[in-house]
C-alpha cells in the first residue's frame, strides 16, 4: 500500500509538471493558431539559464528564479512573437510547423554552443533531495510538494483568467476571428503577444521543475523531448480545454509511474516502454479523439509552386547527372563520399516532396521510416561476410516494400487526421521507434528464431552491388545515387502531372471539396504515404551503406526534423528543393563545421574566432527555417522566379554559361582551388538575374510585346486582375465558345457552346 | 491591416466621433469615402468610391453580388487599407486607421455572416464587445431588454444558438456600445423573413435615437423603408445615389442587365 501511495504521488508530481508545460502550449495555440514545437526547447533553454545563474554563477536561488521566470521567460515569448510568429498569419500548416521546428533546432544548437554538451550539469531539487516530509509512511520531498502546489495554483489561475477576466475571454476569442476582435476594439497582436509571454514562462517553469525529477542532469536533446511528452497531455484537451489538459497530464504522469513500478524490471524493455509511453498515448489519443470537421472552403495561403512538364524535368535530370559527373572530377576521394552521402539524404528528402509538397500531408519523422528499411536490409539483405559483404538488390527491394507497408500501417489509423494532427502522429511514431526499436539490443526468440532488432546498438550496412555495379567504389556510389535521385525526381514530376497528382493537389487545397467530388481521400492518403515511405526507405538504405555503421542517433527525430526544415526552406514543392535540402542537412553541417575547424587548426591565433563562426553558422541554419515564414514557397522558388525573366535574354545566359565553363576549366587544371570555384559559382548564379534585368532593360526598353501569361489559370482573378483578355484565353483553354481547337490537353471533350449543352440536358 | 495613418493625422482615440466638429462651413458628414480605392492583394476591387453618411441619416448600399459592398464596409471599418483616395471620420482624414482604433472612435461594424465568437458564451461575447469602452452592465442591460431570449441564454455558447439569435447577439453590440456610426453588412443573410423584420425594427429604433447607419443589403425591400438615401454599387463603383425609391428601380434593372 505504501508503495502504491508513493508511486501515486510520484505520478501526480510528474503529471503536475506535464500539466504546466502543456497548458503553456495550449495557451499559445489558442491565441495564435500556432502549435509551438519549440515549447520544449524553450523549457530547455530556461533550465540551462537557471543553471547558469544559480549554479554557474552562484546566485541565490530566489534571485535566479525571479530573473528566469520574471524576465527571461516573458522576454523570450515576446521576442518570438514579435520577430517570428506574428508573420505566420495566412500560411499553411507546413510553414507554421517548420518555423517552430526551426526555432526548436536553433535553440538546441544555441544551447549546445553555449553550454558544451560534454560537461555534466546538475540541477538539484528545491531545498535539496533530502528535504522531505512523511505522512504515515509515505515520503514526499519538498520539491515534489512545490510542483504540486505550483501546478494547482496555475490551474486555478488560468481558470480564473479565462473565465473571470476580460483579457482572458478576449484571448479565447482570438483564435476564432482576430478581425472580429479588432472590430470590438481589441488588438489581437497584443493579445497574442501576451499569451506567448505567458506560454514561454510556463515552459521555462516546467523545465526548471522537471529537470531534477528526471534525474537532475541537464541535457539539451533529452530535456527538449521530455517536454514534448507534454504534447500528449495537450491533446487530451484537443488543444483547447485547459481543465482536460490537466486531467490528461495527470493520467500521463500516473501511467508512466505505474509502468515503472509494476512492470517486471527484468523485462529490459520496461524502461524503454516507460520512456516512449507518452508518445504511445499521444498516438492513441490522436486517433481516438473526435476530429475537427474537414474545413470547408480552402483557406488561402501564401505558398505557390509551379509544376514543370515531364520533358523539362527529364532534361534537368540529365543535366544534374552531367553536372555531378563534372564536379566529381574536381573532388578528392573523401569529398566524393561526402557528396554521395548528401545525395542519399536528397533521396530521402524526395519522400517529403511527394508527401508534403504535393499532397500537403506532413511527416515529421522521415528518418524513422528509413530506420525500418535499414533494419530490414540488415537482417535480410546482406550477402557475403567481412569486406566481401554486399547488399543485394532483392534485399533492398524487400526493405523498400516493408517500409511502404509500415508507412501504410502508421498512416492507416492516422488517416482521418489532417495537418497538425497527422504531423504529431508521425512525430509520436518517430520518437516511439527511437526509444523502443532502435534501443532494442536484446535477443528475442520468436518461433524458435533468435534475433535482436538492433544488436550492439549499431548496424553494419555494407555497400550495394547491382550486377556489375559495385558501390564500394565512391565514384560509382555517387553516380548511382545521383541517377537514382534524377529518376525518382522525374518520376515524381510525372506523377504530379498525372491524374493522380492532380487529385493529390485537390486534396491538399480543399479536402472537403475533393471529398464532395467523390474522391476517396482515404485511399489517396494511404497510397501517397506508402509511396513516400518507400522513397524514404530506399534513400535511408543507401544512406546507411554510405555511412557504413549506423546507430540510433543516425535516425533520431531531431535529424529528421532538420531534414524537413531545410527541405521546406529550399522549397518543398520542388524536386530541386529536395536536392538542396537533402545536401544541406546531410552534409552541409558537417562541411561547415569541418571547414571552420580546419581553419582554426591552421591558424591557432584565430582559433576561437573560427570556432565561433562555425557554431554560429550551424545556429543560423535554423534561421533558414525561420525564413520560411517570410518566403513560404522556398528559396528554389525565388531563384526560379528570378531566372524566369532571363528566358528572353539569351546572350546573358550564354555568357553566364561560358563564364562558368571557364571557371570549371581553371579549377580542373588546378589553377584555381575548389573553394574559389564554389564561391565564384555561387556569386555567378546569384548575379546573373540581376545582370540580365539590367541588360534587358537597356536592349529592349519597352518592347510592347505582352509578357507571357504566367499565373496558373486557377489563380487568375486571385493573384492577378481578371481582364477581358484573360477571359478569352480561359475560354480558349476550356474549349468554350467558338475557339474549337480539338481535344483539350486533359483529353476532355470540347464543349461546343453553352446553348447546345443546355439543349442536351433538356432532351435527356 | 495594421497600417499606420498614411500621411494624414491619426485621430486621438479618446476624442470620439461627433457630428459637425470639424472646420467651419457646415456640418461635415460623419463618415465619408472620397475616390476610395481598395484591393485584395494585386486585385483592385474598389475603383474610386464616393460615399457620404450624414449625421443622423441612414444610407443604404445596394447592388448585386460582388459589387463591392462588403469591401466598402471593410474599408470604412478599418479592416482593409485604402490604396487610393481618402477615408474621413467627421471631416478628418483617417486613412490607414486600424480597425481597433476605428471601433474605439465609435464606428461599430457588424460584418457579413455572424459577427460573433462561436466558442464564447453570450455573456462573454458581450464582455468582449465592451472593448470599445462601454460598461458591461449597460451592455447586458441593452441586449437583454431588447432581446429577452439572449438573457435566457446568457451562459450558452453563442455558436450553438439559432441564426436569428446569433444575429441578435451581433446587433446587441451596437445597442450597448453607443456608437456614432453603425455599419451593417447583410443583416438579413440566411434569416427567416419574420426575424429580418424584427432585426430591422431594432435598427429603426436606433435610427430614431439618431444613430447614423451605413447598411449594405442585396435585397432592398427590408432596408429601403428606413433609408434616407440609397446608393447603387456595381463593379466596384457607386453608379448612382438618390432617393431610395429611385434607386430601387435602377436596382432591378441592374439585376436584369447583369
Ligand atoms: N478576401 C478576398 N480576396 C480576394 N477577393 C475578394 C475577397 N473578398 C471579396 N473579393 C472580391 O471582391 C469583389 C467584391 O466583393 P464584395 O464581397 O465586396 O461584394 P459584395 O457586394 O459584398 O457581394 P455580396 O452581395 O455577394 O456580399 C468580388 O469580386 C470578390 O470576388
Ligand atoms: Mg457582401
Amino acid at each position: 500500500m505504501t508503495t502504491f501511495l508513493t508511486f501515486t504521488i510520484l505520478g501526480l508530481v510528474l503529471g503536475a509538471v506535464y500539466a504546466i508545460a502543456a497548458s503553456g502550449l495550449v495557451l499559445t495555440y489558442n491565441t495564435s493558431g500556432i502549435f509551438n514545437f519549440a515549447h520544449g526547447a524553450q523549457a530547455m533553454l530556461g533550465a540551462f539559464l537557471y543553471w547558469q545563474l544559480a549554479y554557474g554563477w552562484g546566485w541565490p536561488v530566489w534571485l535566479a528564479l525571479v530573473v528566469v521566470l520574471g524576465v527571461v521567460g516573458p522576454a523570450m515569448g515576446g521576442l518570438l512573437h514579435a520577430l517570428i510568429m506574428k508573420g505566420l498569419r495566412d500560411t499553411a500548416d507546413v510553414t507554421k510547423i517548420v518555423v517552430t521546428v526551426a526555432v526548436l533546432l536553433g535553440m538546441v544548437y544555441l544551447s549546445q554552443w553555449i553550454w558544451h554538451p560534454e560537461e555534466a550539469r546538475i540541477v538539484e531539487m528545491f531545498f535539496g533531495s533530502n528535504a522531505k516530509v512523511e505522512f504515515s509512511g509515505v515520503v514526499i520531498r519538498v520539491h515534489e510538494i512545490i510542483c504540486l502546489v505550483v501546478a494547482a495554483a496555475i490551474a486555478i489561475g488560468l481558470r480564473l483568467l479565462f473565465t473571470r477576466s476580460r483579457v482572458g475571454v478576449v484571448m479565447r476569442g482570438a483564435v476564432d476571428d482576430p478581425d472580429l476582435l479588432r472590430l470590438n476594439g481589441h488588438n489581437p497582436e497584443r493579445v497574442a503577444a501576451l499569451s506567448w509571454m505567458m506560454g514561454s514562462t510556463l515552459a521555462v517553469l516546467a523545465g526548471i521543475l522537471i529537470t531534477p525529477i528526471g534525474g537532475g542532469a541537464l541535457q539539451a536533446n533529452a530535456l527538449t523531448l521530455l517536454v514534448i511528452d507534454a504534447f500528449a497531455a495537450a491533446m487530451f484537451g484537443r488543444l483547447r480545454s485547459i481543465p482536460r489538459t490537466f486531467a490528461g497530464a495527470i493520467v500521463l504522469g500516473m501511467t508512466a509511474t505505474y509502468v515503472m513500478a509494476y512492470f517486471p524490471s527484468a523485462w529490459t524493455w520496461t524502461s524503454n516502454f516507460r520512456i516512449s509511453l507518452p508518445m504511445i498515448i499521444l498516438f492513441v489519443v490522436l486517433i481516438v479523439l473526435p476530429q475537427e470537421r474537414l474545413r470547408g472552403a480552402a483557406i488561402r495561403t501564401r505558398e505557390r509552386y509551379r509544376v514543370p512538364t515531364v520533358r523539362r524535368a527529364a532534361v534537368w535530370g540529365v543535366a544534374l547527372v552531367a553536372v555531378v559527373y563534372l564536379l566529381k572530377l574536381l573532388m578528392v576521394e573523401t569529398s566524393v563520399s561526402t557528396f554521395a552521402l548528401g545525395m542519399t539524404f536528397a533521396i530521402i528528402a524526395l519522400s517529403l516532396t511527394v508527401l508534403t509538397g504535393y499532397a500537403g500531408e506532413l511527416n515529421l519523422a522521415p528518418l524513422s521510416f528509413g530506420a525500418v528499411a535499414t533494419i530490414v536490409v540488415f537482417h535480410f539483405g546482406v550477402v557475403g561476410t567481412g569486406l566481401a559483404a554486399r547488399l543485394d538488390v532483392w534485399g533492398v527491394l524487400l526493405a523498400v516494400l516493408v517500409t511502404a507497408v509500415v508507412g501504410g500501417l502508421v498512416a492507416l489509423p492516422a488517416l482521418r487526421l489532417r495537418g497538425l494532427y497527422l504531423a504529431l502522429a508521425t512525430l509520436a511514431f518517430g520518437v516511439f521507434l527511437s526509444n523502443m526499436v532502435l534501443r532494442d539490443t536484446t535477443e528475442h526468440t520468436v518461433f524458435g528464431v533468435t534475433f535482436s532488432l538492433f544488436p550492439n546498438g549499431s548496424l553494419i550496412i555494407p555497400p550495394l552491388r547491382i550486377g556489375p555495379l559495385d558501390l564500394r567504389d565512391g565514384d560509382t556510389f555517387l553516380m548511382t545515387a545521383t541517377v537514382l535521385f534524377a529518376l525518382i525526381g522525374v518520376g515524381l514530376i510525372a506523377l504530379r502531372n498525372s491524374g493522380y497528382g492532380r487529385r493529390l493537389a485537390a486534396m491538399k487545397d480543399s479536402p472537403a471539396a475533393s471529398a464532395m467530388l467523390g474522391q476517396n481521400l482515404v485511399k489517396l492518403k494511404l497510397s501517397v504515404f506508402m509511396i513516400s515511405a518507400a522513397i524514404a526507405g530506399l534513400g535511408s538504405v543507401l544512406m546507411s551503406s554510405a555511412i557504413g555503421s549506423v546507430a540510433s542517433e543516425n535516425f533520431n527525430v531531431m535529424a529528421g526534423l532538420a531534414l524537413l526544415m531545410l527541405t521546406v526552406a529550399a522549397g518543398i514543392g520542388y524536386v530541386s528543393g529536395a536536392l538542396f535540402g537533402g545536401l544541406m542537412s546531410g552534409v552541409g553541417f558537417v562541411i561547415i563545421v569541418a571547414t571552420f575547424n580546419d581553419l582554426a587548426a591552421a591558424n591557432p591565433d584565430l582559433a576561437p574566432v573560427y570556432q565561433a563562426i562555425g557554431s554560429l553558422s550551424v545556429v543560423s541554419t535554423a534561421l533558414l527555417g525561420i525564413g520560411v515564414g517570410k518566403s513560404p514557397s522556398g528559396t528554389v522558388h525565388d531563384v526560379v522566379e528570378s531566372y524566369r525573366s532571363l528566358r528572353d535574354a539569351r546572350p546573358v545566359l550564354v555568357g553566364g554559361a561560358v563564364l562558368e565553363a571557364a571557371l570549371y576549366g581553371l579549377t580542373l587544371a588546378g589553377i584555381m582551388d575548389n573553394w574559389w570555384f564554389a564561391i565564384l559559382t555561387a556569386c555567378l548564379v546569384m548575379m546573373l538575374p540581376v545582370f540580365g534585368r539590367m541588360v534587358m532593360a537597356r536592349v529592349a526598353p519597352d518592347e510592347g510585346r505582352p509578357a507571357p501569361h504566367r499565373t496558373p489559370p486557377e489563380l487568375v482573378g486571385v493573384d492577378e486582375p481578371y481582364t477581358e483578355e484573360l477571359r478569352r484565353e480561359l475560354d480558349r483553354e476550356l474549349g468554350l465558345s467558338g475557339h474549337d481547337r480539338g481535344p483539350t490537353p486533359g483529353g476532355r471533350r470540347p464543349v461546343r457552346s453553352g446553348a447546345e449543352e443546355g439543349n442536351v440536358h433538356v432532351v435527356a | 491591416m495594421t497600417g499606420q495613418a498614411a500621411g494624414g493625422h491619426e485621430m486621438d482615440a479618446t476624442s470620439g466621433l461627433s457630428p459637425g466638429t470639424a472646420d467651419a462651413g457646415g456640418p461635415e458628414p460623419l463618415l465619408e469615402l472620397v475616390a476610395a480605392r481598395a484591393a485584395y492583394g494585386p486585385i483592385e476591387v474598389l475603383h474610386g468610391v464616393d460615399l457620404k453618411v450624414e449625421a443622423g441619416s441612414v444610407l443604404a448600399l445596394l447592388g448585386p453580388n460582388g459589387g463591392g459592398k462588403s469591401t466598402t464596409m471593410k474599408v470604412c471599418a478599418g479592416l482593409l487599407p485604402l490604396t487610393g483616395g481618402d477615408l474621413r471620420f467627421a471631416g478628418r482624414r483617417v486613412n490607414g486607421i486600424s480597425a481597433q482604433d476605428a471601433a474605439r472612435l465609435g464606428v461599430c461594424s457588424i460584418p457579413e455572416g455572424r459577427g460573433i465568437f462561436a466558442n464564447l458564451s453570450v455573456r462573454e461575447n458581450l464582455w468582449v464587445a465592451t472593448g470599445t469602452g462601454a460598461r458591461m452592465e449597460e451592455m447586458e442591460e441593452a441586449a437583454y431588454s431588447r432581446f429577452p431570449i439572449l438573457g435566457k441564454r446568457r451562459n450558452q455558447l453563442a455558436g450553438s444558438m439559432s441564426g436569428g439569435e446569433q444575429q441578435m447577439l451581433a446587433l446587441s453590440r451596437a445597442l450597448g456600445s453607443n456608437p456614432a456610426v453603425l455599419l451593417l453588412d447583410e443583416l438579413s443573410m440566411g434569416l427567416a423573413p419574420m426575424i429580418v423584420t424584427q432585426m430591422y425594427d431594432t435598427v429603426a429604433q436606433l435610427v430614431a435615437e439618431g444613430l447614423s447607419i451605413l447598411v449594405a443589403e442585396q435585397f432592398a425591400r427590408a432596408v429601403l423603408p428606413i433609408a434616407d438615401t440609397a446608393a447603387l454599387m456595381l463593379h466596384g463603383r457607386v453608379v448612382s445615389v438618390g432617393r431610395p425609391d429611385e434607386i430601387e428601380e435602377q436596382l432591378s434593372s441592374s439585376y436584369l442587365g447583369g
